[in-house]
């Protein structure tokens, strides 16, 4: 109880983005992650202090960065120091100068108060997306020690039934491109920005968005970041980035397995793991078989 | 490592001016007396079956497609002590965990499996290894070869695991007829294979070998595995012997790249020799597949006789229907029995769809082996 610290954090950031109709990819997006974490910072820290006012401070308060009135916003200005000056976004909207005089008046009852826990589980529970997650896929099979669960994703559904888009043929499209619109041809363009999945968003959106987020987060964020076939460029790239960004932490990087199983509930088989056409071609005497890819004169 | 985003060279094949030397023994197996002074292999010289070129050099590669497989079969590479199987022994020991049908089904089912994967292993090495003369299908063979090894040793450590009787589980393929059965018909046509006399080259014997493939790439492997698979995953579904059921998905995932190996390896010996596939054989083909399913039906009423929640042998047997008509199409074959859906809806939560797992409760299988990343 010397330090009393929580970790407020916040899920359904991808419902957020769905429902504003900005994708996960956008400037929108880097902005609304921003403002939307500002303001819940403005009132954790709000919160704590009046509590502090109410029933006292924690007990280590005296010595601190709040006591010496530091607020996370303020900490970009030290990153930015530390670097020689590296610019980094320091941008505000609310009133930020009277919570300061605040807390440094009233104190605070919690030594932090804000991180963002990855709510793998309990937003399933509570039905909102993952914590400040893209939507992994916009069908999938959520798995955990209870069992798994498929998971869909409304907001699409939604687009598309209001664009006489939602049929048999659409669900088995999803099944097939493993809960991808990005590859389904009737399925407009404007939606298809919007409902990029985890793997078609470029993760450095990720980190702009976590970057601006920091910004007002006295703790960290567990953020993980996706890349369907990670190489070493790719990671040495993404990775710079964050620190560049100052962000304090990333979390898991998720990536595909080689292969995957043949789809079982579509109508045909995916034949996505065969290579050699099954109908074999007539030849006589030395031709070359026209549909063998394998055929080195024919490439 | 050699991958796909390294370019490949555009070099004009030039057709070496030599003789091959003559035919001797072990000459297709790769045994044969070395050659001193041949000519190197060219592209075009490579074929499946009855290939007269030096067996030893992979590169340059003709059959990128065997190459890839062999790739993605590394990457996938897993073992099954990485699964816990905590709530499996809990749920085994309970009393009532489980009923006496689900016991019967998970204790033949895994005596299956526990004996195939050694068939199908040392269908592997010891029969089509020296047949198919082409150095990238071998390389995936040696691949699949260890997978089998892998698989078997999933068995061991689920026996061991739950304290299972091992003489009981590793007999049943002598023990158990219907299990026998399935065994006994795979076996016919891996046996002449294994006769020191045989040797493809002629129509008889080249047919020969496409049976085996297709006895063991197809049925057992294509067919047979996946009754095995739903009983497991339907279980699974229910929360129960989940380890097993974990272990499960990723041998699918393997027997997924075998299975369309052995489909790829027979679509391109049937386009390097279309005399081979003619519609005799084609016919006998089909029957095959018929009785294969048929030997499935009569395991699935003998494992499941009163069948349990969400499983019983009709469905079982539906689904084998469903399974061999897909794999005539692969085939290129007309399907064997009337069109009929997946009976298992369930399957595209358990199969089809990718899963997000959860890190602390459960291993990844979306992953792929440090060893394959690539640096530009």
């Amino acid at each position: 109880m010397r330090h009393r610290p929580v970790g407020l954090g916040l899920m359904g950031f991808q419902d957020a983005l769905h429902i504003l109709r900005i994708p996960m990819a956008s400037d929108g997006a880097v902005k609304f992650a921003d403002e939307s974490m500002e303001a819940i910072s403005y009132h954790a820290v709000s919160a704590s202090s009046d509590l502090a006012a109410e029933r006292g401070r924690y007990p280590s308060y005296e010595g601190s960065l709040w006591s010496r009135g530091i607020l996370p916003i303020d900490s970009v200005k030290l990153l930015s120091d530390a670097r020689d000056g590296q610019e980094l976004d320091a941008s505000s909207t609310l009133d930020w100068t009277s919570l300061r005089a605040k807390v440094k008046a009233q104190g605070m009852r919690n030594s932090n108060t804000m991180a963002i826990a990855p709510t793998a589980t309990i937003s399933n529970i509570c039905g909102v997306s993952q914590s400040i997650e893209p939507a992994y896929q916009n069908l999938y099979v959520k798995s955990n020690m209870s069992g798994d669960f498929t998971v869909v994703n409304e907001y699409l559904v939604r687009d598309l039934k209001a664009r006489g888009l939602w049929d048999e043929v659409m669900v088995s499209d999803l099944k097939y491109f493993d809960g991808s619109v990005g590859a389904i041809d009737r399925v407009p363009d404007d939606l298809k920005e919007l409902y990029a999945t985890a793997f078609e968003i470029d993760s450095s959106w990720l980190i702009e968005s976590a970057a601006r987020r920091q910004k007002w987060i006295d703790q960290a964020q567990s953020l993980n970041l996706y890349i369907a076939a990670p190489n070493g460029k790719k990671l040495d790239e993404l990775y710079r980035l964050a620190w560049e960004r100052g962000l304090k932490t990333t979390y898991y990087l998720r990536s595909r397995s080689a292969t995957h199983v043949e789809k079982s509930t579509l109508k045909g088989t995916d034949g996505k793991l065969n290579s050699v056409s099954s109908i074999p071609a007539i030849v006589e005497g030395k031709a070359c078989l026209i549909d063998d890819p394998t055929c080195e004169a024919c490439q | 490592m050699l991958d796909w985003s390294e370019p490949t060279s555009q070099k004009p094949i030039v057709v070496p001016q030599v003789v091959l030397p003559a035919e001797t023994d072990g000459h297709a197996a790769g045994l044969g007396v070395i050659a001193r002074g041949a000519g190197r292999v060219s592209v075009d010289e490579k074929a499946m079956i009855n290939c007269r070129a030096d067996v030893n050099q992979l590169l340059p590669l003709k059959y990128r497609w065997a190459w890839e497989k062999y790739l993605s079969g590394c990457n996938n590479h897993w073992m099954p002590t990485e699964v816990s199987m905590q709530a499996d022994i809990a749920l085994w020991k309970s009393r009532d965990g489980l009923t006496e049908d689900e016991r019967r089904s998970i204790k033949r089912n895994l005596g299956f499996f526990a004996a195939s994967e050694s068939l199908v292993a040392n269908n592997i090495v010891l029969a089509i290894y020296r047949h198919l003369t082409n150095p990238e299908c071998r390389q995936y063979l040696l691949r699949q070869a260890f997978e089998e090894a892998v698989h078997t040793h999933t068995f061991q450590y689920i026996v061991e695991s739950l304290g299972l009787d091992e003489g009981e589980l590793f007999n049943m393929y002598r023990e158990v007829p219907s299990i026998t059965d399935k065994a006994s018909w795979a076996l016919k046509h891996t046996q002449h294979l294994d006769d020191p006399d045989f040797k493809t080259g002629t129509l008889e014997t080249d047919q020969a070998f496409l049976r085996d493939l297709i006895a063991f790439y197809v049925c057992f492997e294509g067919m047979w595995f996946y009754t095995g698979f739903a009983q497991i995953l339907s279980l699974g579904r229910r929360n129960k012997m989940v380890g097993i059921a974990e272990q499960y998905q990723y041998i699918l995932r393997d027997e997924s790249i075998h299975l369309n190996f052995g489909i790829d390896v027979i679509n391109q010996i049937k386009a390097e020799n279309p005399h081979l596939w003619t519609r005799s054989f084609q016919d006998e083909v089909r029957q095959m597949l018929t009785d294969a399913a048929r030997l499935e039906a009569a395991y699935g009423r003998d494992t499941m006789p009163r069948g349990f929640l969400g499983l019983n042998a009709a469905l079982c047997e539906q689904y084998m229907h469903f399974i061999a008509n897909r794999r005539c199409a692969q085939l290129g074959l007309g399907p064997v029995f009337a069109e009929t859906e997946n009976p298992f809806p369930w399957m595209s939560e358990a199969m089809d769809l990718k899963k997000e797992k959860n890190f602390f409760e459960t291993r990844v299988i979306e992953y792929q082996n440090g060893g394959a990343l690539n640096w530009e």
